[in-house]
């Protein structure tokens, strides 16, 4: 390769890097999620980020960062305490490209200048670049099936920036085994050597050296007579340690490549004629500057973005110390940058307490990392283009259904405040006239309804009324002991705190039990009683037939989420 | 899914009705370790009233004004009564024990006698009982003299009308008046529930709206009736506040179940084994219950939490109650023990159960069954021999007992709890157990 092409194509990429990772960046400036977040400037966010920083520096809230840096971004702490085996193939990862990165692919800069007498194709280089390699690979084959149990039970979320970055990643690491694979098998640079470093193309003087690399260094000289004769192997040794050895181990401590130099060793022949590593060199480096144009575009934009994340973490949330409140302006490039700082590792779904209210609604809506894509077409304008109203409400129902319970905040390996990130993006939604589920279910009367219902009885599907999904309202056995006492009703905080006729609540608990037993469920699901239930739980505890009365409350809203959904008007209820 | 959480402990307690909360709070106080399983909602059908024995002959209806007279007369008639086997000593203690925790727990009673009280009803007529709530004594004493007397009822509370009970007692209590009051804060409400009022009324703010409505009715009246609406978990201090507004005394009377003061008893008899540490488990329900044979454990599996719970006791309490507490289910042939399956003392066949005449006054067959015991309270089996060491059953899955029409549930429930609780310590202490 020309060193003009390599290095007009490496400033090339290395500017558009630099471009992208601006524009990106930019973002945390720009995009406004929240509504408290649409009145702050690029330039409060600005002002705020070097407050923030400058304060960081000069206070003891350093260490906390510092030591953050450490553990949370360099040890992954917070993906250790989540899952062993994914922290695992990520450090895996992350220590053998960083290694490659520097003793392979900066060697000139790097591994040249640390290390006497460092030659490529000398042991142990040749055996570490391999090593970290495989490393690479196996963390991301092991990230892969990481994710297979959140695909396999939360229809979860595929990054399309990761696939592309994986995809690169694994080009490059392909390509430079195939490449070297291609280098240990060729006679052709076999003879490029000899005639380079000892002068001579006599086959008389070589042969002793070519059945010694044919025996042990893996070339594939498609002339070689078989069986080698091992005194001929001998003498080759001596040319060896003579003109070769001094930079040139043997290749078979590179366990990867010299096993796939004797996989295609059949038809070096063909790659050598095809001028085999020389394309395969243009295609490794390329996708190696493709890698590094695209940074900031593809799943790698995480280097930059998670552990930004996790430090402005480690400045605002560390107990110990006196943490800085934090400015709107500053939550509003937070927020920003926390959609860069995702990685879709699916961790939050997995622990999201309303995942199985996702399942049972069919509504993946819900999930953490869902809402977190919502959040970011919303604030891109794209939720709310024309044609995409069903996956607007579907958004709104899953924003409004979380219950804040804050876990997907504590266990997200990044450090991301997704509790916010929900807070505000249920601001926006709100402001967008996109209504809760309380809000647009209790839009039209209990009684109105059930009307509905029973007058569009082909609008609705199976799976509305699937018996599996509303297990306790559906089972005549729930309330059949129900023998109508009003203790549930008598210990309701809701029913005693409704003292006004017009905006009380409609039926009291015991009524809504009265009407399940009736067979008459529909007329229950827009009830207020069943929308305002608090879920304190006494009507449950203390009924004393042991009736689960709050258990039958949260089903019934599910259930009216699911039926009365499929049959409401969305813009206005008539 | 891990296998059952399991626990061990010296006594589990099945039942959280009156005898299952007498059980434990005995057992409790004897330093036992226990665990009771069961929803105690059963006891919101209670009316704070606590009865020892009221009637005997049952077929006479003959009232009794001492109840340990009363028991003299049972012992008499009906030795095999369960009530009839503990001794009066035992009856005493058992009550003033179990009184005196409701007081530590904030409900108040007012001193045990050795007679019985008579109390007015909701709809105007005479209940004879034994244990009398602080908060309604003066009413007791009111129906006896008969002064001058206000009651106050409030518009939307259905189940109570002070009106009736003026119309059912006025020609025998010309100074009984009746006023209805629009209750503060729930003006606009066309249907009140007395818990709501009760838990209202514990803030400063209703109550003293309350009494600035009520005491310009006063008058003449030398005390004044509410229904039993006057407060719930500090109902001491609410009835307090009316007497000290008034300066004269303040009673309320017991309404319908489910009533205000059967949610009083509940918490407090929550508060009260809770404060002596025993284990509830008030959502979850025996699936099955095992022996190991010749005493060692029992090992009962419960159903609340997912994967279940394991509980080992070395002996076991049935508080289970009779067909409304689940105790004992019937189908159209024969009464059967829920978790057992233990023999059931009944009637031989579905047409002994009832007399022909259903207002009979010796009630029916049918209410006096439930499980046979020996003299340690222990259920016998169908060779006539306890079914296991260390199972006693007490309340009113007992048999040969109509407690309903003999006023004495209470009595049952604290007076076998007390004795069985009694046999359990001694079966502990004797396998070398503290």
């Amino acid at each position: 390769m020309s060193p003009g092409l390599f290095q007009t194509a490496l400033y090339a990429s290395l500017a558009l890097c630099g471009l992208g990772l601006i524009w990106r960046a930019s973002a945390w400036f720009r995009v406004r999620i929240g509504t408290d977040a649409r009145a702050v400037t690029w330039s409060g966010r600005m002002a705020a980020v070097f407050r923030g920083t400058t304060w960081v520096l000069f206070s003891r809230r350093l260490f906390a960062v510092l030591g953050a840096l450490f553990l949370d971004v360099l040890l992954l702490r917070r993906l250790y305490t989540n899952e062993k085996l994914r922290w695992f193939a990520h450090l895996l990862i992350v220590v053998g490209f960083t290694l490659l990165l520097l003793v392979h692919a900066l060697a000139p800069i790097v591994s040249a200048k640390l290390f006497q007498g460092y030659q490529p194709t000398l042991d142990p280089y040749l055996f570490l670049r391999d090593l970290f390699g495989v490393m690479v690979l196996a963390g991301a084959a092991l990230l892969l099936l990481g994710r297979r149990p959140a695909r396999r039970e939360l229809a979860q979320t595929r990054g399309r920036r990761n696939t592309v970055f994986m995809a690169l990643l694994a080009f490059v690491l392909v390509s430079g085994f195939l490449l070297e694979a291609s280098k240990i098998a060729s006679p052709r640079a076999f003879y490029r050597m000899t005639d380079q470093f000892m002068g001579t193309t006599d086959p008389q003087t070589l042969a002793p050296l070519r059945a010694l690399w044919a025996s042990e260094f893996g070339v594939a000289f498609a002339d070689m007579k078989q069986p080698i004769d091992p005194s001929l192997v001998e003498q080759g040794r001596k040319l060896n340690s003579e003109s070769c050895a001094a930079c040139h181990a043997k290749p078979a401590s590179a366990f990867v490549s010299y096993q796939l130099a004797r996989m295609v060793a059949s038809v070096t022949s063909l790659l050598d004629e095809g001028h085999a590593d020389v394309w395969l060199l243009y295609l490794h480096v390329f996708a190696c500057f493709l890698g590094l144009a695209s940074l900031p575009f593809t799943g790698l934009f995480h280097v930059v973005a998670a552990p930004l994340s996790l430090l402005i973490n480690a400045a605002t949330q560390d107990r110990a110390l006196p943490a800085q409140r934090f400015s709107t302006a500053g939550r509003a490039a937070r927020r920003a940058l926390a959609l860069d700082a995702c990685v879709r590792c699916g961790i939050c779904d997995l622990r999201c307490s309303v995942a199985p209210l996702a399942r049972y609604l069919g509504n993946a809506g819900l999930l953490p990392s869902h809402k977190l894509l919502a959040i970011g077409a919303l604030a891109g304008g794209r939720l709310l283009r024309a044609g995409h109203e069903g996956e607007a409400l579907r958004a709104a129902d899953g924003a409004f259904l979380c219950t804040d319970c804050g876990r997907c905040t504590s266990r997200c390996p990044v450090g991301i405040d997704l509790a916010d990130l929900w807070e505000a993006g249920r601001s926006d939604l709100a402001a967008a006239g996109l209504p809760t589920p309380a809000q647009w279910v209790q839009a039209r009367p209990a009684l109105e309804w059930g009307e509905f219902l029973q007058a569009h009885p082909g609008l609705h599907t199976l799976r509305d009324t699937d018996a599996s999904r509303a297990p306790l309202s559906a089972d005549r056995s729930t309330f059949s002991r129900c023998v109508q006492c009003q203790t549930c009703t008598n210990v309701c905080p809701v029913v005693a705190h409704s003292i006004d006729a017009e905006h009380g609540i409609d039926l009291t608990p015991q009524k809504v039990m009265n009407l399940l037993r009736l067979g008459l469920r529909d007329l229950t699901l827009g009830s207020r009683m069943v929308w305002d239930c608090a879920s304190c739980y006494q009507c449950q505890e203390s009924c004393p037939e042991g009736i689960r009365v709050a258990d039958i409350m949260c089903e019934l809203r599910g259930l009216a989420v699911r039926r009365l959904g499929s049959v409401r008007d969305w813009k206005e209820p008539s | 899914m891990t296998g059952a959480r399991q626990v061990s402990c010296d006594l589990a307690v099945i039942g959280a009705g009156m005898a299952g909360m007498a059980a434990a709070l005995f057992a409790a106080e004897r330093g036992l370790s226990c665990i009771q399983i069961g929803n105690s909602g059963g006891l919101l059908f209670a009316s704070g009233l606590l009865d020892l024995l009221g009637v005997h002959p049952v077929a006479e209806g003959r009232l009794w004004q001492s109840p340990y007279e009363g028991l003299a007369a049972l012992v008499r008639d009906q030795p095999d009564h369960p009530l009839a086997r503990v001794d009066a000593a035992s009856i005493r203690n058992a009550f003033e024990t179990f009184v005196a925790a409701l007081g530590n727990a904030g409900l108040a009673y007012a001193p045990l006698t050795d007679w019985n009280r008579k109390v007015l009803t909701s709809i105007g007529t005479v209940k004879t009982t034994f244990g009398v709530p602080r908060s309604m004594v003066a009413g007791s004493y009111a129906l006896e003299a008969r002064p001058p007397c206000l009651l106050v009822d409030f518009r939307g509370l259905r189940e109570f009308s002070a009106a009736q009970i003026a119309a059912t007692l006025g020609d025998r209590w010309p100074g009984l008046r009746h006023q209805q009051v629009a209750f503060p804060g729930y003006e606009a409400v066309p249907e009140l529930y007395a818990a709501h009022l009760a838990r209202a009324l514990e803030s400063g703010e209703t109550r003293g709206r309350t009494i600035a409505l009520v005491k310009p009715l006063l008058g003449d009246a030398r005390v004044v009736g509410f229904p039993a609406v006057l407060g719930l978990a500090r109902a001491g201090a609410v009835h307090a506040a009316f007497e000290a507004a008034f300066r004269i005394p303040v009673f309320e009377i017991p309404t319908m179940p489910t009533s205000v003061p059967g949610l009083r008893l509940q918490g407090a008899l929550e508060a009260a084994v809770s404060a002596r540490g025993v284990h509830r488990r008030q959502q979850a329900r025996v699936r099955a219950l095992s022996f190991e044979a010749d005493g060692g454990t029992a090992t009962l599996e419960l159903d609340a939490i997912p994967g279940g719970e394991r509980v080992l006791a070395r002996a076991v309490v049935l508080a289970t109650g009779r067909f409304s507490g689940r105790g004992l289910t019937a189908d159209r042939g024969r009464v059967r023990e829920s978790i057992l399956g233990l023999p059931v003392a009944q009637p031989n066949s579905r047409e002994a159960w009832h007399q022909r005449d259903f207002l009979d006054p010796g009630g029916h067959a049918i209410n006096r069954a439930g499980l046979s015991v020996d003299a340690a309270w222990r259920p016998l089996g169908v060779d006539g021999k306890p079914v296991w060491p260390g199972l006693y059953a007490v309340g009113s899955i007992l048999a040969h007992q109509d407690w309903m029409r003999a006023k004495c549930g209470s009595g049952l429930s604290i007076a076998t709890a007390w004795a069985a609780v009694d046999q359990v310590t001694r079966q502990l202490r004797g396998n070398g157990a503290g």
